[in-house]
This record gives C-alpha cells, structure tokens and sequence, in this order.
C-alpha cells in the first residue's frame, strides 16, 4: 500500500519511462543508484557483487516497464529486488543460512556487558579511516537479517512500514531487528573503544 | 512503578526513537536518573546510532557509478528502441 501522493508520483514517473524519457531515467538513477547500493555492499561486502545487485535491479525494472503494476512505489520495488538479489548471493556463498524463524524465537536481547562510556574516544583517538573500518567490521558481524534492516531503517531512515515491504517481514519484525541490531552494534563497538576511555 | 534496568534496555529504542507513551517515558527517565549504567548504555547507544548515520552513507566510487550508468543507459535506449 502506498499514500496517494507516492502513487501520483510513482504513475508519473512510470509514464515517463515507459515513453522512453531519458531524463526521467537519469532521475531514477540518481535518486536510487547509491541507495541500492548502499544495502548491498552492506549485506555482501563485496564491490563487485553490489555493483551486479544494482546494475541487475535497474536492468529488472527496465524489462519490467511495461508490466509494472505501481503496487509499490519504484523506490520500494527497485530496495526489495536488490535486497532478495543480494541474499541470493550470500545463499550461492553459503547454502545454509540460519532459519529466519529460529532467529526470530530468541527473544533475548543482547545485554550490555561493556558499560564504560566510550562516547568521546571516535572524535579524541581515531581518524576517519579507522572509525570507518571500524564501523564496517561492526556492521559485518550483523547476521544478514538485522544487517539489511539496520541500513535501511538507520542509514536510509526508511519508515518501519517501508522497510517491513522490503524485507517481506511484519512492521513489529522490523521494529525488533532494528532494536536488537542497535544493542548489537553498539555492544561491538563498546569492545573495540572501551580499552581507550 | 519503577522501571528496571531489563525492562529499560526492551524500551531503550523506543525511548531513543520518542515512541514511548507518556508514562513510561517518565519511568525511563526516571530510572536513568538513578542508574550509571542505564545512562552509559543509552549515551553509547545513542552515540552508535550518530556514527553509522553520519559514517554510514557511503556512495557508488565515481568511475564505477559512471560505467554503471552507461550500462543501463545503454539498456533503456534499446528497449525504447524495442518498444518505440
């Protein structure tokens, strides 16, 4: 379900393309490359296979122009094909990843167990490069379910509901893998930075 | 009621987020207000969250957007082409 004013949009859009507007590709593009980018190379960590993810979502939506039914904005359509294209690519890497249910049945939540107030150590001791790995090999330690929803929630600050589309999960999912990936996170670097408070 | 430390850290993203109703929100504060750890715990979460948002926002290296774009470029034309 989208609101009246993204369907507007997303119909217009779509008349555009289907006209062949360069323009309105070029927006597309524009609007949507990095984005797509940004949740695979987030869930693959790996250049070449994220730029495939994008390059393979575009090129989808291209063939699918003229059969696209709007049920979605373009925006929902193009994160959801790169989001099942990447895990498509983690399950070529490793065929047998965890059952999505036996995670979800762990209702723990990651306790602190480092409580030293780390908060000015990135600014005072570490330069850009290295807060920037750090925070890669944080977010690599993410199992892949909570991975996709903290970039998009988080990063992309798309809304709960958007990202439940996405991902094909409920909104209360999402709402708890966002949850458990900020305790996540912010335990691992609490590990990397305390020793240096 | 007072809140504790366990029930804070299953609220700690609402709390964060401002989706908390009213009253527990007070008991949040509440708590932190008494409780070192609680309020270490939510200065770094919050500090987390910061990071990765200012951090996280990485793009496609410029050559490689260019190339891309090319490509699909390339792809939209020919399907005008079909389709024209």
């Amino acid at each position: 379900m989208i609101d009246q004013a993204t369907q507007a949009a997303t119909d217009s859009h779509l008349i555009a393309l289907r006209r062949g507007d360069e323009a309105a590709f070029e927006q597309l593009f524009a609007d949507y490359a990095d984005k797509i980018y940004r949740l695979a190379i987030g869930l693959l960590g790996n250049d070449e296979e994220a730029d495939h993810v994008v390059q393979d979502s575009f090129l989808r939506l291209i063939e699918k122009l003229d059969t696209f039914e709007g049920r979605s904005s373009l925006g929902t359509w193009l994160y959801r094909v790169a989001y099942n294209l990447s895990i498509d690519f983690i399950r070529a890497r490793r065929p047998i990843l965890p059952l999505v249910e036996e995670m979800e049945d762990d209702d723990s939540l990651v306790a602190p167990v480092i409580l030293a107030d780390w908060t000015g150590v990135p600014d005072r001791v570490i330069d850009d490069v290295e807060l920037t790995e750090s925070l890669d090999a944080a977010i690599a330690g993410l199992p892949e379910i909570y991975r996709a929803i903290f970039i998009l929630r988080e990063i992309d600050q798309l809304s709960v509901e958007e990202t439940a589309a996405i991902a094909g999960i409920s909104p209360g999912a999402v709402k708890v893998r966002h949850h458990r990936a900020r305790l996540f996170l912010r335990e691992r670097l609490a590990e990397m930075w305390f020793s240096q408070v | 009621m007072s809140m504790t430390c366990e029930q804070l850290l299953g609220y700690l993203s609402d709390y964060i987020d401002h989706e908390l109703d009213e009253e527990l929100a007070a008991d949040a504060h509440e708590h932190m207000a008494t409780c070192q750890n609680c309020r270490v715990v939510l200065d770094t979460t919050q500090q987390t969250i910061f990071l990765f948002r200012e951090q996280g926002r990485r793009v496609i290296p410029a050559g490689r957007r260019e190339r891309l774009f090319s490509r699909l470029h390339d792809a939209f034309q020919r399907r005008n082409l079909i389709s024209g």
